[in-house]
């Protein structure tokens, strides 16, 4: 476990545990969200025909970086009408929630913020937070858009959570275990073994768990779509009707703290789609560290099968934004009440019959 | 029920079906040109910016008084008999100094009217229409090639010859007329 | 005085200034984030205590559904565009007589009850405990309260279609 590794390093428990805690900003949020909104640009500009930022840096990868300064540089504005106490809360817990979630996420065998033994329901109740959070942020900001988009948003992510814990539940309910690393080490060997091909189940069950778990991971990317608020689910933040929702009254650092936490979604629950149904770090074909017997390769290859899957489910969330125009309220709510739960029901209840048999 | 399960597969299938159309368009080239980079062709008859090929105008006012919205000024100043003011390139010769001839942008509609009146064809579009300018004044154009101190003095020599001139005629008028003067003084009395 | 008590005194300390803040703010909203924090500190002594499971449990029911929904009603219920949504104290002296009442009640059984002092172990997971205990000792309580809930819910409903 990288604990160990930093606990010979400091000799400190404290100061290896602060190490480990930190890794997963410095290390990933910051430098993915760095990339990931560059890649968004990209994915969009050319799905559109377009070439997106081409100026800063080959082929505009430094843009970014650009737009970090220049948010860095913007001036703090705070409405004369919001609230000052609570808008400058909000987007820290914002974040805060969304980097709550990434300490139980397993990044690879030897890389976990924190090996708690409820991880993927500590990860669904840390989304808590992102809620209050955004119904602060759209309440002080006294701004009827940023109040709407909150509400919205709020209604949204609350409704969808239930189809996500229906489907969690399915899951737990095959592997007995809610610790994601156990969960992640059950799915090891080849691909057959991940939980979108019925698991580490054997004979006949197997084979009736396969379409069930391709239809619950379906469901569950839907639902964690719609509760990072991403189109085709983004009536919280339509531009055409909301400005941007509950971030209109931002600028400078704030925005980017809200910005920040919106990739960090987006990669936590492209994390938990992939720890829960394509084996999270496992890799599909085996590693190159067996093969030449260099075992301390096999943490840093599972690092990398993890967040290549991460990112391509990022990468179909992008794919989705250009693809499918923005739901009505009445579709979004008629999608998660007549279609994602009733049949995320039935799943729960033929896997409950088989498991139980 | 049936109808239950056929949305739920056509709103999934379309998906895919719309993600297919989308992930092809991923690799299609760009359609869009990095602009200041590269640029377009622009068609052969393009209105852009005017430009005055000064050595060509006879300052005929032909131009400012097709113009709709009133954006050329044009002053000129008659050619003294002695000076030699050069001829066109279609072989006109020219009698006036052009101490005047603004084109002011801001108000220029691109009509291209102007072009045409013009018998030297020395007012034409050019390709160019990049020339924002962060003050309003910037947009009026100075055509005139002569230089302010030059412009000031044509205008004062012509005033002068007028001033020769009229003081010549009230000399010569001044002689048999000079009566006539008294008389119009004297019924004011 | 280790780390442990370190973080416990946070949290106590977050919980009960928080908890004090939710009676005496005048301002609805600004009491509901005070109870998100209150809950949060809650969820931490939890945690201090090994009980991962209730920990979370508090977090997922408290802030991510009855906080949320007192939010939804505190901006709904008002002139939701107003930022001055306030509220006042009513009944003082009855209400003392209740608090005093209460907190003695607490401070008779806190003195009183003989605690465990179990020597600091690390904590094992609960969660299958919980979940037998449920299933199997309580599954009638459990049961009920199920029912409670359900009855809630339909009634609400009945309510909300008048």
């Amino acid at each position: 476990m990288i604990y160990d590794f930093f606990f010979k390093l400091t000799n400190s428990n404290f100061l290896a545990d602060l190490i480990q805690s930190l890794l997963p900003l410095f290390i990933f949020i910051l430098p993915f969200a760095l990339f990931a909104v560059l890649f968004e640009r990209k994915v969009s500009a050319h799905m559109q025909d377009r070439l997106g930022p081409m100026r800063v840096g080959y082929h505009g990868i430094l843009q970014t970086v650009a737009d970090i300064l220049k948010l860095v540089q913007k001036e703090d504005i705070i409405p004369t009408l919001a609230d000052k106490p609570l808008f400058n809360i909000a987007p820290v817990l914002v974040f805060a929630g969304s980097y709550l979630a990434f300490a139980a996420i397993p990044f690879s065998s030897a890389f976990i913020g924190s090996n708690i033994d409820l991880g993927i329901i500590f990860i669904i109740a840390a989304s808590g937070f992102v809620v209050a959070g955004i119904l602060m942020a759209g309440w002080s900001s006294n701004n009827k858009y940023s109040l709407l988009g909150a509400m919205r948003s709020a209604a949204q992510i609350i409704s969808y959570e239930i189809p996500t814990v229906l489907v969690v539940l399915s899951v737990i309910m095959i592997t007995g275990t809610t610790n994601l690393l156990t969960l992640s080490e059950m799915q090891t060997g080849h691909f057959w073994n991940w939980m979108i091909f019925g698991g580490p189940v054997m004979g006949i069950a197997k084979f009736i768990f396969i379409p069930i778990m391709i239809i619950n991971f379906v469901i569950i990317y839907i639902s964690t779509l719609a509760e990072v608020n991403r189109t085709p689910f983004d009536i919280p933040e339509a531009e055409s009707e909301l400005v941007s929702g509950y971030h209109t009254e931002y600028s400078g650092m704030k925005f980017a703290m809200f910005f920040l936490s919106e990739y960090a979604n987006m990669f936590a629950v492209s994390a938990i789609v992939a720890a829960l149904f394509l084996g999270g770090y496992q890799s599909p074909i085996g590693y190159l560290g067996n093969l030449f017997g260099v075992h301390w390769l096999i943490p840093i290859e599972q690092f990398f099968w993890f967040t290549a899957k991460g990112i391509f489910f990022v990468f179909v969330q992008m794919w989705l934004r250009w693809t499918l125009p923005r739901l009505r309220v009445d579709q979004l709510m008629a999608l998660c009440w007549k279609y994602l739960i009733p049949i995320a029901f039935v799943n729960l209840l033929i896997i409950g019959l088989i498991t139980v048999l | 029920m049936k109808e239950y399960f056929k949305n739920a597969w056509s709103g999934l299938f379309t998906v895919f079906i719309g993600m297919k159309i989308t992930f092809k368009h991923l690799f299609v080239p760009a359609v869009t040109i990095q602009y200041p980079d590269e640029r377009l062709q622009l068609p052969e008859r393009e209105r852009n910016r005017l430009y005055v090929n000064m050595d060509d105008c006879i300052g005929c006012d032909q131009c400012a008084r097709a113009c709709p919205v009133d954006c050329i000024t044009i002053e000129t100043v008659k050619g003294l008999a002695g000076e030699d003011l050069g001829k066109t390139s279609n072989g006109k010769r020219k009698a006036l100094w052009v101490t005047k001839f603004d084109i002011d942008f801001a108000k220029c509609c691109y009509c291209q009217l102007c072009v045409f009146p013009c018998p030297t064809e020395c007012i034409y579009m050019t390709d160019v229409f990049e020339f924002s300018e962060l003050e309003r004044g910037n947009l009026i154009y100075d055509f005139v090639t002569l230089t302010p101190q030059e412009r000031e003095e044509k205008k004062s020599n012509y005033a002068k010859f007028e001033a020769e001139k009229a003081a010549e005629k009230a000399a010569a008028k001044a002689a048999p007329v000079n009566k006539p003067i008294d008389n119009q003084e004297t019924p004011k009395q | 005085m280790n780390i442990y008590d370190i973080i416990f005194y946070l949290f106590a300390a977050i919980t009960i200034l928080s908890a004090f803040f939710v009676v005496t703010t005048r301002n609805i909203v600004y009491s509901a984030y005070y109870l998100l924090f209150t809950f949060f500190g809650v969820a931490g002594i939890y945690v201090l205590l090994g009980a991962d499971f209730i920990a979370i449990v508090q977090l997922i029911v408290y802030v991510g559904g009855i906080l949320i929904l007192l939010l939804f009603g505190v901006m709904l219920t008002n002139k939701i565009t107003n930022v001055e949504i306030r509220s006042g104290s009513i009944q003082i002296v009855p209400a003392a007589v209740g608090v005093a009442l209460f907190a003695g009640i607490v401070m008779a059984s806190m003195l009183n009850t003989k605690w465990k002092n179990i020597e600091t172990a690390m904590p094992s997971a609960t969660t299958q405990g919980i979940g037998l205990l449920l299933i199997q000792q309580y599954a009638v309580v459990f049961e009920l309260l199920g029912i409670l809930l359900l009855v809630a819910l339909i009634g609400a409903a009945s309510m909300a279609r008048k």
